[in-house]
């Protein structure tokens, strides 16, 4: 029972983490239409900036957070702005082929520029975890998890309560009747693309000091994001949260009681069968 | 007997029954009119017959024999053609492929249907477009080419699915003509259409849907003064 | 002779010349290289170039190939000649499930539930460790000379394997021009062009795509084949990656989707920049296939054969006499 608590906590804190990566993905693909291959290099960018911010500047990555969501919010609307828009009206599959373009790019610079070493960030208040009712959780982790549902439940009210977030849910949900209705559908996937790609850092930056970071550490992140968005339906932000904790739950639970070589097996199996069965997510939410 | 039969047809998408109970028949040589207000259900009643839809419930024979559970492809081959509603060419490829690409049903060598295509685009009037892309018709041979494909299949029962929408009275006149001309040529054909004019004028028999039910079916003359259609399809219409 | 037959004549005849050059090695390396990836965007352009349908997951049937080849090779001492067409046909067997469950879904869902087979494609390699050897995979230590027809073959040079390639490629280029003018070609075009208008002109649009896939497969098992006894090594990370499906998906694009010289011309541009920057600066070299095929895209949809067949056509038409052509 204790090992079940255990692995239990540590699978949903990791899928909070997951559910930010999806979440980013999935208002870009809800407004746009487009499935960003590349994402997992935006993560993996966030990481980075998570270690250099400690390495050169000293900075704590939770410290830093504050320095790469807006730069990188900044990013996604240049690459938007200059890059993605002349694409997208080219279609689905040329987006698609597009982003895979674009993530060997991001991966491959990074990989010329950093080297392919496995690096880790270790943090001094890393080493001691702290027990709440016999459950051991690592310091970072615990203080990633509670940023990543702050800026969840940020991004939530924004989308909710804003005009410029409920511009962003009419537009996923129905894009003719956005333009409609004279929402500016240009300049509300511009900042969409932003807001997914500050998320898709953020996620990063929260994510490296439990994890290994390398260039093409994208590849396996994306993989993993397409199981969570697909398990909770495109589009669908509560669909990337609940696919998001799921997938963390089924992999830590995976581990532990079937095989820890094929855990990332279960998710895959999961993700096709949704594929198949139920395209528009396990909870129904998504189109 | 019948040409197709359609009996006891029903489907529902997730509680919401878009056809119920469905039963009409259709005989050999007739055009019959499928018609009915906006979201009757006419366009799933082909989607049915066609196999792009499996029905929830009911039988569908074409010449006695099932066609439910066919991949439409398989319908294609029975002897039963279609167009959509909003029409669906091989936009990258000329006139002459499209058709072509019909006519590979019945002629597998690429000569023989060529010119099965060919013969198919100069009944309907389209020959002088045959090097045109397909992208580049106008609406009024965009919907004649859809058209043709169906043709081209050597089809016994063509379904039409408002191929007069969004023409103008005169390129109705034009279009109304051309479904008479194939009828003339052996085929059946059930339309579904929105134009009254044409559909008075050229079809033998209506069929009202309302709600995905039959609700009359005779001459058309005669059913558009029953109650039950004034209410449902005309009522709306007339305000 | 028939005039379609002169330009493969003659690419044949420029290909047996070039060893007769006296090539350095690792000219002759890189000439290897292209000639692989030609056969490998050749089997992913069958699919994705013709029938539209783009996946991510060909590293799996290139795997598949490269591993049945080097356990036959390693287990049953199959040389060359029956193992890399077994392992091709091995490959075009397994595509047959991974179809039926994956052309279920269209456009970009078909697309990720590829990359979710390869995944899957890649763990059962890695932990299956009674077949694969899991992650250490397989090396060949030596290949001794082996006799075919009697000739002895030497595998230390490197022209054998120049000759096996060119074979391989000149047959993934026919079975692409052979499906270009076939009718299963045209349906293809159909169902890439309108997959529901396809059916309802009454083409089994699963049956094309299945049939197309296991072609595709097994071009991509026979790249594998040739891959494992080219490298001497198979293990999951070499033929198994994801980047592997990616490299294909760019050489078809980048020379040319559903043309038949597309792959060629994306070969020999991308694996030459490829491999002159790899000699230079070891990593890195992918940053050009990611630019270049964002550039391609934005600027050259059609591919680099695309934009030249169009500049020929525009050429000939400016000359009289040649309008019509």
């Amino acid at each position: 029972m204790e090992t079940f608590a255990q692995t239990l906590t540590s699978g949903v804190l990791t899928g909070a983490l997951y559910a930010m990566i999806g979440i980013g993905l999935t208002v870009v693909f809800g407004v746009m239409r487009i499935i960003n291959l590349a994402h997992g290099e935006l993560v993996m960018l966030g990481m980075f900036g998570a270690f250099w911010g400690l390495t050169l500047w000293k900075l704590d990555p939770f410290v830093s957070l504050l320095l790469w969501l807006p730069v990188m919010f900044l990013g996604g609307i240049l690459l938007y702005r200059f890059l993605l828009r002349k694409i997208i009206p080219g279609g689905e599959l040329n987006t698609l082929l597009y982003t895979a373009g674009l993530s060997l790019l991001i991966a491959n610079l990074a990989l010329f520029a950093w080297t392919g070493d496995y690096r880790t960030i270790s943090l001094s208040y890393g080493q001691e975890p702290i027990r709440p009712f016999g459950i051991s959780i690592a310091v970072p982790q615990a203080v990633a998890f509670a940023v990543a549902l702050a800026i969840t439940a940020a991004l939530w009210l924004f989308l909710s309560r804003t005009d410029l977030g409920r511009a962003i849910r009419a537009t996923s949900q129905n894009g003719e009747a956005a333009v409609l209705m004279g929402i500016d559908v240009e300049r509300v996937a511009m900042i969409t693309f932003g807001l997914g790609t500050a998320l898709a850092g953020a996620a990063g930056v929260l994510l490296a000091p439990s994890l290994y970071l390398y260039p093409t550490v994208g590849e396996l992140l994306i993989v993993k994001c397409f199981v969570i968005v697909v398990l909770g339906g495109l589009g669908s932000v509560p669909g990337a949260i609940a696919g998001g904790l799921l997938l963390g739950v089924v992999e830590s639970l995976g581990a532990v009681y079937v095989s820890s070589t094929y855990k990332d097996g279960i998710g895959f199996v999961l993700f096709l069968a949704v594929l198949l069965y139920r395209p528009s997510g396990l909870f129904g939410v998504g189109k | 007997m019948a040409l197709l039969e359609l009996d006891g047809l029903t489907r529902t998408f997730g509680g919401l029954r878009a056809v119920g109970d469905l039963s009409f028949s259709v005989a050999q040589g007739e055009i019959l009119g499928l018609i009915g207000p906006n979201g009757a259900g006419k366009t799933t009643v082909f989607n049915l017959i066609t196999g792009y839809v499996q029905p929830t419930a009911g039988r569908i024979r074409l010449d006695g024999k099932s066609m439910v559970g066919l991949r439409p492809h398989a319908v294609a081959r029975r002897g039963i053609a279609r167009t959509f509603q909003i029409v669906k060419p091989f936009p990258g490829l000329t006139v002459r492929e499209n058709v072509t690409l019909a006519a590979f049903l019945r002629h597998p060598a690429r000569r023989d249907a060529e010119a099965a295509a060919m013969d198919v685009l100069g009944r309907l009037g389209l020959a002088a477009r045959a090097g045109d892309l397909a992208s580049q018709l106008t609406l009024m041979d965009q919907k004649r080419l859809e058209v043709a494909k169906a043709l081209a299949t050597g089809p016994r029962l063509l379904l039409l699915d408002e191929p007069m929408g969004g023409l103008n009275p005169s390129e109705v006149d034009v279009a109304s003509g051309m479904v008479e001309s194939i009828r003339r040529a052996g085929v059946t054909v059930v339309l579904v259409e929105h134009v009254m004019k044409a559909i008075m004028r050229i079809s033998d028999r209506v069929v009202v849907v309302n709600q995905g039910e039959k609700i009359a079916e005779g001459p058309p003359a005669q059913v558009v003064r029953e109650p039950a259609v004034l209410a449902a399809y005309f009522g709306k219409r007339a305000g | 002779m028939s005039r379609a037959l002169r330009p493969w004549l003659a690419g044949a005849a420029a290909l047996a010349l070039v060893p007769a050059l006296g090539p350095s090695s690792f000219f002759l390396h890189v000439a290897i290289l292209i000639l692989m990836w030609t056969l490998l965007g050749a089997a992913w352009n069958v699919l994705g170039g013709f029938a539209g349908q783009v996946s991510f997951g060909h590293a799996s049937l290139f795997g598949i190939g490269a591993y049945v080849t080097i356990i036959l090779y390693l287990k049953a001492g199959l040389p060359p000649w029956w193992g890399i067409p077994l392992g091709g046909l091995a490959a075009a067997v397994a595509s047959l499930p991974i179809g039926l469950v994956c052309f279920r879904l269209r456009g970009p869902y078909f697309s990720l539930a590829t990359l979710a087979v390869a995944e899957i494609v890649k763990l059962v390699a890695l932990n299956w460790e009674a077949v694969t050897n899991g992650p250490v995979g397989f090396l060949i230590t030596g290949l001794p000379p082996l006799r075919l027809l009697g000739a002895t073959v030497d595998w230390e040079s490197k022209v054998p394997f120049y000759a096996v390639a060119a074979v391989l490629a000149l047959a993934g280029l026919a079975a692409t021009a052979w499906l270009a003018r076939s009718r299963l070609g045209a349906y293809l075009v159909a169902i890439r062009e309108n997959e529901d208008a396809a059916e309802a002109v009454g083409i089994d649009t699963v049956r094309a795509k299945v049939t197309t896939l296991a072609l595709s497969a097994f071009l991509a098992g026979l790249g594998g084949g040739f891959y494992a006894f080219y490298f001497r090594y198979v293990d999951p990370d070499a033929v198994l990656n994801i980047s592997l499906s990616m490299e294909m998906v760019f050489i078809a694009m980048v020379g040319g989707l559903g043309t038949v010289g597309g792959p060629l011309i994306g070969a020999v541009f991308l694996t030459t920049v490829g491999e002159t920057v790899r000699e230079r600066f070891q990593v890195g070299h992918l940053i050009f296939y990611g630019l270049f095929m964002m550039l391609a895209i934005r600027y050259m949809p059609e591919g680099i054969w695309g934009r030249l067949r169009k500049l020929v056509a525009s050429l000939q038409s400016r000359v009289p006499g040649h309008g019509a052509a």
